[in-house]
């Protein structure tokens, strides 16, 4: 439990367990809805659209946090459920079903395949199982195209329609951040409780000593299959918004590289909470489209001697030493650091213990 | 001043005059301008091809303002984007163009432009133009992108009946395959030559189908297990990686089997990384005329307008064709409509009111007729191809090559 200041207490077991839990923290969190909720009037077009992208990341990292930070089951194939969820969610409005079952719909098909590449984590675990959901990865649109024409487009991929609600067409800029934000709200919300309930618990018995919780009583195979199913939820409800989003699936858009930059999300901004998620998605997200701009920039100034190549290898180059400075001087990722900052301002003026 | 007139009445004569030289000079001065949205690639993975892939467009463009824009009283406004090649930015960036440019027409850059945007185009009324050539699965009818090239598999297919049809004997041409697995693009390409080997079972014959890595270190054992099917030709429509690592493979194979490759993939960029003699007999096939054909005064517009650091090769080729159709769809909505009435809908309409002269093309493209059936033209199809000879990258037929009828597979 985190370091209230001087004078918080609680005089019962729920006060203290919720999530938001002093008058300052609800004044705090009414803002940062506030301001979420009027950032498309403040922001344009492309702005609004690099942040719902965010969200769509974010939705699917959260389910990464789950899967690795909280059960401690490696994952590198999380792009690859992404691509479940949108293609199951793409035939499932070409069928007319409304956004109110396609979503659920595509994370639990997600969650099912998951299952299948979940399976191999009760007997290995660490490298072994990375290598087994890299074959989920590889196996993915392989299978996708193999499949009936009829099931998924096949090669061609599958054409989505803006998704509507109350009988309101989404398909401005702002209608579908608005859909993205609420999505992002509640699946925070999950993970955030989730590791509060008792399979969040389990996770993390697992996560921390796996034999030692199988001794406490932790069914290992159960958990571990759960761990995965989780995760691959979250993962199905992004891959449904990115397919409302693009309007287009196609398997290229699911790719091993999206996989190891969802990872690189969650461990620049911290394996372990989900606001390491949240902080991971938004810093990669600013140093790439930062990255970009300065490139974009430095490009017209010096009249292109910098070439366009130099900048996409460049930005490859600084959101991986990103990630590697990260491992090296933080390993617990931002949130850690959000935390530490937090405590030393509550117990501000005295120095940290 | 001139006391004997009126002051009044000398303010009046002075605004007539001004009135009527204003009148005068209207016809020259009433350009209406219009904005073109081009999607680019600055900072994604075709950078390095941008300057060039710009410069065909941009030399296009300025040229069509100067002369036959300026007399029609239409100036473009090219708008340039960088899209990096990627279906989420366009998706994201797609709006804000919409909003900000009001474009009447959209110049995509390849695959990520398609996917994002040919569900939104209809209902935003804008017309797109690709200078890529297109995969089966995109042959859907009523949309609003368009490209001048066909298919791959139909621009292979119009290089396979020229070859077959010289033959020494009356046999089917053999062609073997070599593409990848997982990517939808590439494997249409095969489907699409394995539905013109059904089709035209005594020309055509796939001997051997090789799927290989999309970035190959070697493919030996995959040619040496072609081989055995004695090809007439092995088709690596797919990239460059994958043409230079058939190009080792038959070497050291000891082999001599031509090899048959697209405009982005093609012999240029595989000489590249291979000694050009080793590219010896291969051919590049695609539905505009090679940029060293002397029949093609796009050229001489390259030379004059280009202001980019690219150079006249087959990218610039490519996107000047694109530019090309743009401006000749907008000059026919502007006939059909007025100068000054152009809209999105206007140029989608002259895109599908009838083919397009190939002497409007300037040599580069053959004649484009578009309809509504499919996003890019099904008659008239022609190409024009390149191969290497004595170390020289030659074309094969002066003439178009005319592409055999092919159904949608």
């Amino acid at each position: 439990m985190a370091m209230l200041p001087s004078g918080v207490f609680f005089s019962s077991h729920a006060a203290e367990r919720a999530l938001v839990r002093t008058p300052p923290q609800r004044l705090a969190l009414a803002a940062l809805l506030l301001v979420l909720v009027l950032l498309p009037l403040l922001l344009n077009d492309y702005l609004l659209g690099v942040l719902t992208l965010a969200g769509v990341t974010l939705v699917a990292v959260l389910g990464l946090h789950i899967t690795v930070g909280m059960a401690g089951q490696l994952n590198l194939g999380q792009s690859a459920f992404v691509g479940v969820g949108a293609f199951v969610a793409a035939a499932l409005a070409a069928k007319g079903w409304s956004l109110w079952l396609c979503i659920p719909a595509a994370a639990l098909a997600a969650g099912a395949v998951s299952i299948l590449f979940g399976l191999p984590a009760v007997r290995i675990k660490g490298f072994y199982l990375a290598l087994t959901t890299i074959a989920a990865q590889i196996m993915f649109p392989i299978v996708m195209i193999r499949l009936p024409e009829a099931w998924f487009g096949g090669t061609a991929g599958l054409p989505v329609d803006p998704p509507a609600v109350f009988g309101l067409v989404l398909d401005t800029p702002r209608s579908i951040y608005g859909l993205v934000l609420a999505v992002v709200v509640l699946a925070f919300l999950g993970a955030a409780n989730l590791s509060r309930s008792r399979i969040g618990r389990a996770f993390r018995a697992m996560h921390d000593n796996d034999i030692a919780s199988s001794v406490i009583g932790v069914d290992l195979a159960r958990t571990k299959i759960m761990a995965f199913f989780a995760g691959a939820f979250f993962a199905g409800i992004s891959g449904a918004l990115y397919a409302y989003y693009v309007r287009y699936v196609s398997t290229e858009q699911f790719t091993l590289w999206l996989s190891v930059w969802y990872v690189g999300m969650l461990i620049v901004g911290g394996l372990h909470t989900p606001l390491g998620a949240v902080l991971g998605v938004l810093t990669i997200t600013a140093l790439q489209e930062g990255v970009h701009a300065a490139g974009g920039w430095v490009m017209a100034q010096t009249g292109s001697s910098l070439s366009g190549g130099t900048v996409f290898a460049l930005t490859n180059v600084v959101l991986g030493g990103v990630i590697v400075l990260m491992l090296l001087f933080e390993p617990l990722g931002l949130a850690h650091r959000w935390a530490l900052l937090k405590a030393a301002y509550r117990i501000w003026p005295y120095p940290r213990a | 001043m001139n006391p004997s007139i009126a002051s009044p009445v000398r303010r009046a004569c002075i605004a007539t005059a001004l009135l009527g030289a204003l009148a005068a000079a209207t016809p020259a001065l009433a350009q209406t301008s219009y904005t073109v949205s081009v999607s680019l690639d600055y900072t994604g993975p075709f950078a390095n091809v941008m300057d060039s892939w710009w410069g065909g467009q941009q030399s296009v463009f300025d040229w069509w303002n100067e002369t036959r824009g300026k007399a029609l009283g239409i100036k473009l406004d090219v708008k340039t984007h960088d899209l990096r090649y990627d279906a989420s930015v366009v998706a994201r960036t797609w709006p804000q163009i919409l909003s900000q440019d009001k474009p009447i027409v959209f110049l995509g850059m390849g695959s990520p432009d398609l996917v994002s945007l040919m569900k939104r185009l209809p209902g935003d009324k804008v017309p797109m133009i690709m200078g890529t050539a297109m995969i089966g699965p995109l042959w859907t009818a009523n949309g609003w992108h368009f490209s001048y090239r066909p298919t791959y598999s139909q621009e292979f297919a119009g290089l396979f009946d020229y070859l077959q049809k010289r033959l020494p004997e009356k046999r089917a041409l053999r062609v073997g395959t070599v593409s990848t697995q997982g990517l939808a693009g590439y494997v249409d390409q095969v489907n699409g030559v394995v539905a013109l080997a059904k089709t035209y079972p005594e020309r055509f014959a796939v001997v051997s189908q090789q799927w290989v890595d999309n970035q190959p270190v070697s493919v030996t054992n995959q040619i040496r297990e072609m081989a055995k099917a004695n090809p007439d030709l092995i088709l690596v429509g797919t990239n460059t990686a994958q043409v230079v690592a058939t190009v080792k493979a038959l070497k050291e194979l000891g082999l001599k089997t031509p090899i048959v490759t697209s405009s982005h993939n093609g012999l240029n960029e595989a000489a590249k990384a291979v000694p050009i003699a080793d590219l010896e007999g291969s051919y590049s096939v695609f539905a505009f005329a090679p940029y060293n054909d002397p029949t093609v005064k796009v050229a001489e517009i390259f030379a004059k307008y280009n202001k980019t650091k690219g150079t006249w090769g087959i990218t610039s080729a490519q996107t000047a064709g694109q530019a090309l159709l743009a401006v000749a769809a907008i000059e026919r909505a502007a006939t059909k409509v007025g100068a000054d009435k152009l809209s999105g809908q206007a140029v989608y309409d002259a895109l599908l009111a009838g083919p397009f002269p190939a002497e409007q093309f300037l040599g580069l493209l053959p004649t484009v007729a578009l309809t509504s059936a499919a996003p890019f033209p099904t008659e008239h199809l022609a190409v024009k191809a390149m191969t290497v000879k004595g170390g020289k990258l030659v074309a094969v037929s002066e003439d178009w090559m005319p592409v055999p009828p092919l159904e949608k597979w």
